[in-house]
């Protein structure tokens, strides 16, 4: 399968363009020989060259090149590539736990039906995903403001939270397909051979299900960026925030920052201040759009390999 | 038009017992709230304490009217975009395909803000302001938020429409018309776009689930009262309540589709047979 994906120019264009963000994420400082901490500064003011103050932030794309600033003069763009390796490697984290525990429990118990669970995948079809999520996270988050938990602990439950949003529509789906599988001539045979269960879902029923894995996969990936950043609107952050207030003394106005550099955190800091610095929200919606359309790409792929083996 | 109560009420029953199990279970994970709620019936938005009922039929209604609006609207433009599609030479309809899977991967959030800020920019440069761009006191607006949630819609069933399109101009009956001597533009008209729309309505459940989920990001964005703001700030009781209130009407219209699509693959199993 991974011989006919390389054939599919789409898909490889997807890949290579989130493993070069990737990279690109990592080692930033030293390819455009800056300095990080330098980058990220908080800058108070614009100064002239005769060291007066000009302006005061959110500075737009033409004062402070290449993307403008947020309203604490930090520069977008470097905010952006920084927060890159956060972003994918939590949705590609979170996808991956999707798939792995909605497997896992499917093949427990492959023949219940799971009524329990059914119940809940009528009922969240109903339910925006993002407003779901916002339950469990916004009581997670009362909870830690009566009794505070470490940011270690915090941040494992939030994607606890993320992943269990996911898994029983998942394990629905699962339960379908090895059903499906299971009722096949050749596995009953198998069985009736006499050999044993677990053999028969390593060697048989995992290898069939592979390619569809991979797509779901995927798919779960795009689905999980696009959750991030509808929380992140929302103002739930993944790995908490601080409370700055911001404004003058008679019209205090206290705004949330994320303590993680992801790029829902970046929306959802700036989207209070959205009328007055909108280049602060493009951006990074600009690039959660351009990285599901890479997605997108090797869902493709992965479509047209499954058509061609098919015929 | 068939329908069997009993199969709804089976369904309506794991709906709510869904919606109970996920109400109680944040209570159950993480504790149960300490400041017990002084009414169940109430709700706050911002500190602010608003009762259930009656307010909530009145948003209910607003929501829906944009809902459906929008996907009214996405329908007629889908089609009549596939329409014109069709008419045109092979290599542009590859062109649009493409365009339509690069639009069908932006973000709701991204084509919500961006169509904020072209009406923003239009007012700014030219002192016309197309349609207000956010709810202000009790002065409900209609056209932006019916437009902006229509726009996905309309680029996915596009898209289906095309694919359906592709598969039907090569089947028989076509072919029959062509050698009758029909146009092209009538047998397209007449014949094909008939057996689209019995198509396209196999995907009602993904569309609906997928616009639900847009409307969350619309009210929440142009800050419009809806039942989403409802069901988004609702603890409890009065959660459960706005959830069945979503929860109800659509399946009643899933359950109907669902029926007849299966009645529809039965026939034409046994016209293939």
């Amino acid at each position: 399968m991974i011989i006919k994906l390389l054939k599919q120019p789409q898909a490889i264009i997807g890949f290579l363009f989130i493993t070069s963000l990737l990279i690109f994420s990592f080692y930033w400082p030293s390819m455009l020989d800056v300095d990080k901490t330098e980058a990220l500064k908080l800058q108070d003011f614009l100064y002239d060259d005769d060291g007066r103050i000009i302006d005061a932030p959110p500075y737009s794309p033409s004062q402070v090149p290449p993307l403008g600033s947020d309203m604490f003069g930090k520069h977008i763009f470097y905010q952006v590539i920084d927060g890159a390796k956060y972003t994918i490697l939590i949705a590609l984290g979170i996808a991956l736990f999707r798939i792995l525990f909605s497997v896992g429990i499917t093949l427990i118990n492959p023949k219940s039906s799971f009524s329990f669970l059914n119940d809940i995948v009528q009922a969240t079809l109903y339910l925006p995903t993002a407003i779901l999520a916002y339950i469990f996270m916004n009581s997670l988050i009362m909870k830690q403001s009566m009794e505070p938990m470490s940011t270690i602990k915090l941040i494992v439950l939030q994607c606890l939270i993320l992943i269990g949003v996911g898994v029983p529509p998942l394990i629905s789906t699962f339960s379908r397909e090895i059903k499906t599988i299971l009722n096949k001539d050749y596995i009953t045979n198998t069985f009736a051979l006499g050999s044993k269960k677990v053999y028969v879902y390593y060697k048989h029923v995992l290898p069939e299900l592979s390619t569809k894995l991979v797509l779901l996969f995927a798919q779960q990936v795009v689905q999980t960026l696009i959750l991030m950043a509808h929380l992140g609107v929302l103002a739930i952050f993944i790995g908490g925030s601080a409370i700055v207030v911001l404004g003058d003394i008679f019209a205090p106005m206290p705004v949330a920052i994320p303590l993680a550099g992801e790029w829902a955190g970046i929306i959802g800091m700036n989207f209070a201040k959205i009328k007055a610095a909108p280049w602060a929200i493009l951006t990074p919606l600009t690039f959660f759009a351009l990285l599901i359309f890479a997605l997108n790409l090797i869902i493709q792929g992965i479509q047209n390999c499954l058509e061609t083996h098919k015929s | 038009m068939n329908f069997s109560l009993r199969s709804y009420l089976k369904r309506l029953r794991s709906i709510i017992l869904g919606i109970l199990i996920i109400g109680i279970l944040p209570a159950l994970l993480f504790g149960t709230n300490t400041q017990v709620e002084q009414n169940v019936w109430e709700y706050s938005i911002r500190n602010l304490k608003y009762p259930l009922f009656p307010d909530v039929f009145e948003k209910y209604q607003y929501s829906m009217t944009i809902f459906f609006a929008a996907l009214f609207t996405g329908l007629t433009a889908a089609l009549i975009l596939t329409f014109f599609t069709t008419l045109l030479p092979r290599f542009l309809q590859r062109v649009v395909y493409g365009l339509l899977t690069f639009l069908e991967s932006l973000p709701d959030l991204f084509i919500v803000v961006v169509l904020q800020f072209t009406v923003i920019y239009i007012y700014q440069s030219t002192g016309v302001l197309v349609a207000n761009i956010s709810n202000v006191y009790n002065n409900p607006i209609y056209l932006l938020p019916i437009l902006t949630l229509s726009i996905l819609p309309t680029i996915q069933l596009f898209k289906i429409a095309l694919l359906l399109m592709k598969d039907e101009q090569h089947k028989p009956y076509v072919t029959v018309g062509r050698a009758m001597g029909l146009s092209r533009f009538y047998i397209t008209i007449v014949h094909v776009f008939r057996n689209i729309l019995t198509s396209l309505v196999q995907y009602y459940k993904t569309i609906f689930v997928f616009m639900l989920s847009n409307l969350f990001i619309v009210e929440y964005v142009f800050n419009l009262n809806g039942i989403m703001n409802v069901l988004l700030n609702t603890k409890g009781v009065a959660f459960m309540v706005s959830a069945l209130m979503i929860a109800i009407p659509f399946s009643l219209l899933f359950e109907i589709a669902e029926t007849n699509t299966i009645k529809v693959n039965k026939q034409e199993e046994e016209e293939a047979a």
